[in-house]
């Protein structure tokens, strides 16, 4: 039995039953219509008899081919398997028909079996003459006259169809719908309640079409068209295998934003894509679309197989070029000639070469730093005002030079906090000596050890290594409220220094010193070697005695490299480092251990380590000494050079001058993205040619026949003069002759629009592929997309014009029963809408839409650090092994530019079934679980949005009916109904009630998130509007789009 | 009807009938609701509480599996697969005749030497079985006589990437769907308040960091995603989002559910969208999930003789004892497939030091797992697997008796075992050479393994397929695979 589907919930039901009979209407032949080869028989065939009887000679059976005319209807030692007209003369048919166990086919050990209605078919299909047709897909497709003219061309395909099933069209859906249907098609955000109602009123009879062409001319539209594009080219920010370090791949992926906004067209989209590098005419441009190839997954882990991993990645670019380009599904003959396609073992090599040529090295990608072949390019997504950039990041300095004109009172509030720090500072301070157990480290085996219990000792230099040091905890009676780790100068350390460091930037080329990029903590009540990733002590502030211009002590508090702590080289003695917790060390933690990261570069640990326990008032401050000395002075004897240090000091650090910090750091990086060029993976071909072979049953270890590029034998040749390289392969590829790729592109985008294509498995075009519901009016469209230059705009709007499109969604009992996956397209399309636009849709209707388009990816909120738990940080140069949330405008970006780390995809994308784009995505799942309920009731994401759209709320004059009402409108698109408002109406004197009876879980809730609130609206009235604002996110309608 | 259409008819009557809500409750409306219900669409379907059709295809003798998986590549020949002949030839060359061909690592491929390490511990044969193990196992060695080792396992994969994710997924290359994913598509979950495949991760002592592990292990591939392992994390929020946000406690969210659940009602009314009904039950669902995973992680009403049975990790959040007291307490709520995945078994470079750690994080709570369920008559229908991505080699990677010498990693046989649902206890399947190097008889290679495992489920894992890229994908792959009779009961 077949399971392609989860059909489990239906097994019980009659849905199963409609389906099947559904299934049986749309693919079989009704009485008084011959049968059709590839819509009724091939699929039988293949299902069913072409593992043995088919395209593989080496799983041939009996000799016996049925996927050829003038082999099945060949006499064979007197025995023939078809003969046209005779069913009971066909050898195949009597081996049907039969009950015999020894003789029936299939076999009962091929665990199928053939329905009557299909045994029916057969016999059909012999009786009518047993004719063969080519496989659709091969065949190049071709434009019929529509069935009717008084419609528009899909119109009549659809409605013709319909006629035949005997349904009628849906009408076309109301306004609101439309909107907000089109508006998250093209731009993947919603429309606000204010063009539901402008559209609403627009009386104008092209007003849809006005509509439409406003969307498509959003910058937005590339990037909702872009979306299923980088699941197809398994697009991601890190390298995938092992240890999975992150490279820098963005410049690609505005690139494929940039062509669909620029309505590049599609052949020219593709060929850039396979072959820039190689164009006459090579642009930078065309150079960064190459990224395509290199968006394959690669390693650097020790230990691989050069050999073994550029198969690997050869075949990924194969499997990738043939689901998203050409729709076949090559990656079994990788091993053995295809079971169900013409394409033999040495078609796929073949094709393999032209992706062999490539300089790229086996392993690579280490450290963060892009694999070879690299090019720094340009971003072709230019979109901001620039002017205005500058504009922006001088306010932004403007600001920061005189806190107190950004944030009034910023530079007192911070300073007396400062005074009244260090009013207290070294209060009751005591140090509680530690017995050290061990150090260990992943790598090494020696070069550390613990001396006397006291010391933890590096002997020798190492770097991007971190040591667990686990100790023995003394009885105490006061407060445990830190840990302090004192360096010391060594005799055996270069210059008798605490570390061995001694490179420029560090040390001063003589005095071993040290980096600092990460401490962690935990503690308990049983030794642990090593650090309890799941139970770090939550820490304060960390402090030291001494710290150099780009060592601050609070850099060991993040994970990220370039923020550690390096000591001032000109001081003398021992340095220390102070960690005060959050909450005082559990009284009864007998043990501790300390995770002190080196990992920055090369020979940056320190030599001889002491820990303390601290109680009371940490004796260092965050402070250097001269602010200190500023901070103690009264204000009015200040000199002007104090104040601007002071100032310059609070604009640094004082956090509640944070957010304008990043906010600049946001726009400095816009603008360097208009700037200056960044690394980008590029495809290019090695100096020396890379033989390609057959690799015997796909084993990189037994190369047989050399091959050369070529493409394979069942598709068109390569077109007069196109050279045998990717180049060529492109020109194949976008030829007026090649079958697919044209079918494929215009079914990927009425995929895009209604959820499925027109052929469901739009990754397989193959034989096994679904036959297409609509076959005419693919091939119509497919040929009038060529003949009308590749356009995708026009493509995109002759599909949302049609009266199908346009049709309602409200499926009637009837209609449900009769097609439940609108197959027929009886009415308009519904499905839940795709991760990433729930998010940017929650996020626009709150207001905290930071809408800028491309550019470096962004790490918006996620629980915890979860990468830390499964990667090889401590152990490796490579980057992205922690998860550092980003601040300010980076937290609010669209879905598309988060930052994808491909072994663990953001799981708030991951639940709502986003791929992780490991490997070629064609079709997202689309499920329906808690788990997504949970995501959008606590993600803080969202609890935020919830929160900021109340404010939206808020600012509306009208009373609860009228602000209720346009909420709804703002988040679902629609009316509400008398019901639906006095639902809305009793939520939120509900909520109101709930929490006047408790105003400090208001407060709670609205701390949730880092965007400032409006503090001018009282908490109990926000938090109750953020409940329902968050009724509103959450319902049905707003994840869908209908 | 159908169990969830079922609870949804209930659902409906208590969102229309039952509280009168905002005075919109009809009769008439919840039973169009209802007969929405059969056209129900493939993307408008819960997480279902059931398998397929038709499975198991034959009774089971095992209802659910525990998987403790050992990352990194455990050292068959320390623990499980020693022989006189390794301490015979401690220090001298393996004999070209043993190491023959066969492709090692890029690690140790440059090495001039091959020098055989004996393993580094003693052990003993153990119970009435006189299966032999490690010292470095003591409390596994209580429970030999219900292990079914089995000392032939191979795979094709020397590195770690190609190698966890073929154990996990049956190929080597991403893409596919994890064995728990698989398990939970076929069969379905017992519970409906919990997932079907849970999935935990603990750091091991004896390697840390040690090789990463990837989401893809316990992901669902091209099966829906919602057959993909959840994980179960320590601390606050077990499940990621379980955790209502600050300020809404569990009454708050219960009276903001039942608006949604009206407002999705009304919507599914008017609109006819069966999805939305569906929608519902899994909001229904994730506020259900809300308290029973608390209670699930919820271990102080444990009996004290049961914490010290797992040892004093027990205590500690996200270590493999309290993932295996969790996972405990997961099969008895009827999750179907529990998968722990260790990590830190990579013993390159000091052998000596980090083996002995990686051990003890391991073998108490692994015997008290087998143990707690015997003692609870669960070991009977639940399939412990433990199970590695390869074993390691004879001989030394580094310099023989450098403390900072290890080994490498060896796929042509390794050590995993079965306790419980349908195997047989206290037996050793398969044999290698005198230098645990080669196999000798009864050969399982990791399909052969992931077919058994199904067999035991009740499932025939040749007629357990996915249609995915034209083909009709198995676990077990594309190659011929095999139960092993052998050690079934």
């Amino acid at each position: 039995m077949q399971h392609e589907k989860p059909i489990e919930l239906r097994k019980a039901s009659q849905g199963l039953l409609v389906v099947l009979a559904l299934a049986t209407q749309a693919r079989a032949a009704p009485a008084d219509r011959p049968v059709d080869f590839n819509r009724d028989i091939r699929p039988i065939l293949a299902e069913n008899c072409f593992a043995c009887h088919g395209f593989d000679e080496h799983a041939r059976k009996a000799g016996l081919r049925l996927d050829r005319a003038e082999s099945a209807y060949e006499e064979l030692d007197g025995i023939t398997p078809l003969v046209p007209g005779d069913p009971e003369a066909s050898e195949a048919w009597l081996r049907i028909s039969s009950t015999d166990p020894d003789e029936v086919m299939p076999p009962p050990s091929s665990h199928r079996a053939l329905s009557e209605a299909q045994k029916g078919l057969l016999r059909r299909w012999i009786k009518e003459g047993a004719a063969y047709a080519d496989h659709w897909a091969f065949v190049p497709p071709t434009k019929v006259e529509p069935p009717r003219q008084d419609v528009a061309p899909i119109d009549a395909f659809v409605r013709a169809r319909l006629a035949t099933e005997k349904l009628e069209p849906s009408p076309e859906a109301d306004r609101a719908t439309l909107i907000r249907r089109v508006s998250l098609d093209l731009t993947g955000l919603p429309p606000s309640a204010d063009e539901v109602a402008a559209f609403r009123a627009d009386s104008a009879p092209d007003a849809y079409v006005q509509l439409v062409d406003r969307l498509l001319a959003s910058p937005h539209f590339g990037e909702r068209m872009a979306l299923p594009w980088l699941d197809a080219a398994r697009y991601a920010d890190t390298n995938g295998f092992s240890i999975d370090g992150g490279r820098h791949a963005w410049l690609w992926r505005d690139w494929v934003i940039h062509a669909f906004n620029s309505n590049k067209p599609f052949d020219r989209f593709l060929v850039e894509q396979i072959a820039g590098d190689l164009l006459p005419d090579r642009t930078d441009e065309a150079l960064a679309a190459t990224g395509f190839q290199r968006n394959a997954m690669i390693t650097h882990e020790g230990g691989t197989i050069p050999e073994e991993n550029l198969v690997n990645y050869g075949a990924d670019r194969v499997r990738t070029f043939g689901e998203a380009v050409l729709g076949l599904t090559l990656g079994c003959a990788q091993c053995h000639d295809h079971k169900f396609d013409p394409i033999s073992q040495r078609d796929y090599y073949r094709l393999f070469d032209f992706f062999n040529q490539t300089s790229e090295p086996a392993l690579g990608g280490d450290g963060g730093v892009n694999a070879a072949p690299t090019a720094q390019l340009r971003s072709p997504l230019v979109h901001d005002d620039v002017d205005a950039l500058r504009a922006r990041i001088s306010t932004l300095e403007s600001m920061l030079a005189v806190p107190d004109d950004a944030v009034p009172g910023s530079v007192a509030a911070w300073e007396g906090q400062q005074r009244a720090d260090l009013a207290v500072r070294g209060k009751d301070f005591a140090l509680h000596p530690v017995k050290l157990l061990k150090i260990s480290t992943p790598n090494t085996g020696s070069g550390f050890s613990i001396r006397d219990g006291r010391y933890a000792l590096v002997e020798r230099p190492m770097g991007f290594v971190a040591f667990d040091v686990s100790m023995e905890l003394p009885a105490r009676t006061a407060p445990i409220t830190g840990l302090r780790i004192v360096m010391h100068p060594d005799p055996d350390a270069p210059a008798k220094g605490w570390g061995w460091a001694t490179d420029e930037g560090v040390g001063k080329g003589e005095k071993g010193s040290f980096v600092v990029t990460n401490v962690s903590l935990s503690a308990g009540t049983i030794p642990s070697d090593q650090v309890n990733l799941y139970r770090l002590l939550p820490l304060r502030t960390a402090t030291a005695n001494c710290w150099s211009v780009d060592g601050r002590p609070e850099g060991v508090l993040n994970t990220k490299a370039n923020e550690a702590w390096i000591p001032d080289i000109g001081v003398e003695g021992p340095v220390r480092l102070t960690l005060t917790f959050s909450e005082p060390l559990p009284s009864d933690a007998t043990h501790l251990t300390a995770q002190v990261n080196f990992g920055r570069h090369g020979n940056v640990t320190a030599k001889r380590m002491e820990f303390f326990l601290v109680s009371g008032n940490d004796d260092d401050s965050t402070l250097p000494q001269s602010i200190i000395d500023i901070v103690a002075k009264a204000s009015d004897v200040r000199t002007e050079n104090e104040w601007a240090t002071l100032r310059s000091y609070v604009a640094k650090h004082a956090p509640a001058l944070a957010s304008l910090r990043s906010d600049l750091d946001y726009v400095r990086e816009r603008l360097a993205i208009h700037a200056e060029a960044f690394t980008a993976l590029v495809m290019d071909t090695a100096a020396t040619p890379r033989q390609t072979r057959i690799l015997h049953r796909g084993n990189y270890a037994d190369p047989r026949d050399p091959v050369t590029a070529g493409v394979p034998s069942a598709l068109p040749p390569l077109p007069e003069g196109a050279p045998p390289n990717r180049l060529g392969l492109a020109q194949w590829t976008v030829s007026r002759a090649n079958p697919l790729t044209a079918r494929v592109a215009v079914n990927r985008v009425w995929q895009l629009l209604f959820g499925t294509g027109l052929v469901k498995t739009a990754g397989d075009f193959g034989t096994q592929g679904e036959w297409p519901s609509h076959p005419e009016l693919l091939d119509w469209l497919a040929v009038d997309f060529v003949e009308h230059g590749w356009d995708v705009k026009r493509l995109v709007r002759q599909i949302v014009t049609s009266e199908t499109y346009r049709q309602a969604s409200h499926a009637s009992k009837a209609a449900l029963d009769r097609d439940p996956d609108n197959r027929l397209l009886a009415r308009g399309p519904r499905f839940r809408l795709a991760a990433e636009l729930i998010r940017d849709a929650a996020l626009k209707t709150s207001g905290l839409l930071v809408s800028d388009l491309g550019g470096p990816s962004v790490h918006p909120y996620t629980p915890g650090d979860p990468w830390r738990e499964i990667s090889h940080y401590g152990s490796t140069p490579a980057t992205a092994q922690t998860f550092s949330q980003d601040h300010g405008a980076r937290l609010y970006r669209r879905s598309l530019y988060t930052y994808w780390k491909r072994t663990l995809p953001p799981p708030n994308m991951a639940t709502f079934d986003a791929p992780n784009r490991e490997t070629c995505a064609v079709d997202r799942a689309n499920t329906n679980t808690p788990l997504q309920a949970l995501v959008l009731l606590n993600d803080i994401q969202f609890v935020e949005a919830a929160r900021a759209f109340a404010e939206r709320i808020l600012r509306r004059d009208g009373d609860d009916a009228a602000r209720l009402a346009w909420a709804f409108t703002e988040a679902t698109s629609g009316e509400p109904t008398p019901a639906v408002l006095a639902v809305l109406a009793r939520a939120i004197a509900r909520e109101r009630a709930a929490f006047a009876a408790n105003p400090d879980a208001a407060r709670r809730l609205l701390s949730n998130g880092e965007s400032v609130r409006d503090a001018t609206i009282p908490a109990v009235e926000h938090a109750a509007w953020a409940q329902v604002a968050a009724l509103l996110l959450n319902l049905s309608e707003t994840s869908t789009r209908n | 009807m159908h169990p969830l259409d079922d609870s949804l008819a209930h659902l409906t009557r208590r969102a229309f009938i039952g509280r009168g809500a905002g005075g919109i409750g009809q009769l008439a409306l919840g039973s169009l609701l209802l007969s929405a219900l059969a056209g129900r669409s493939e993307a408008s379907q819960v997480r279902s509480p059931r398998g397929l059709a038709g499975f198991p295809h034959f009774a089971p003798k095992a209802k659910r599996v525990l998987c403790l998986f050992q990352s990194g590549g455990m050292s068959h020949i320390d623990l499980f697969d020693q022989k006189q002949t390794l301490v015979d030839f401690a220090g001298k060359e393996l004999p070209p005749s043993i190491k023959g061909t066969q492709r090692v690592t890029g690690m140790t491929s440059e090495q001039t030497q091959f020098l055989v390490v004996p393993p580094i511990a003693g052990g003993k044969l153990c119970g009435k079985s006189g299966l032999w193990i490690s010292d470095l196992l003591p409390h596994l060695q209580t429970v030999a006589d219900d292990l079914c080792i089995i000392k032939s396992l191979n795979t094709e994969a020397i590195n770690h990437d190609p190698a966890i994710t073929f154990m996990n997924t049956g190929n080597q290359l991403p893409g596919y769907a994890s064995m728990g994913s698989w398990v939970s598509y076929g069969l379905g979950s017992e519970n409906e308040d919990l997932p079907a495949f849970i999935a935990m991760v603990s750091q091991g002592s004896g390697k840390n960091p040690d090789q990463p592990i990837f989401s893809r292990l316990w992901g669902s591939g091209f099966l829906p995603s919602s057959h993909q392992g959840v994980g179960l994390r320590p601390g606050g929020n077990p499940v990621l989002y379980l955790a209502n946000p600050d300020g809404i406690d569990r009454e708050h969210r219960r009276a903001m559910l039942d608006d949604l659940a009206d407002l999705n009602a009304l919507h599914a009314a008017e609109s006819g969208d069966p999805e939305t009904l569906a929608r519902i039950e899994a909001y229904e669902m994730a506020f259900r999930m809300q308290a029973s995973v608390p209670e699930l992680v919820d271990v102080s009403g444990e009996a004290a003789e049961t914490l010290e049975l797992y040892g004093p990790e027990v205590s500690k959040p996200g270590s493999y004892a309290a993932n295996c007291l969790l996972g405990r307490r997961l099969l008895e709520r009827g999750v179907r497939f529990v998968q722990l995945f260790h990590r830190g078994w990579d013993q390159h470079i000091a052998l000596n030091r980090q083996l002995p750690n990686q051990c003890r994080d391991i073998d108490q709570p692994t015997a008290a797992i087998i143990t707690d369920l015997k003692r609870r008559g669960m070991l009977e229908d639940t399939l412990v697997v433990f199970a590695t991505e390869f074993g390691r080699t004879a001989y030394s990677q580094g310099g023989f008796g450098d403390p900072s010498a290890g080994r490498d990693h060896h796929g042509r046989c390794f050590t995993v075992w079965l306790a419980g649902g349908g195997v047989k206890g206290g037996v050793s399947y398969g044999s290698t050479d005198d230098f645990s190097y080669n196999i000798t008889a009864d050969p399982v290679h990791l399909r052969d393994f992931h077919a058994t495992i199904l067999h035991c489920l009740g499932v025939d894992h040749e007629r357990f397929t996915y249609r995915f890229r034209g083909l009709d994908t198995k676990l077990t792959g594309v190659e011929p695979a095999k139960v092993v009779r052998g050690i079934l009961l």
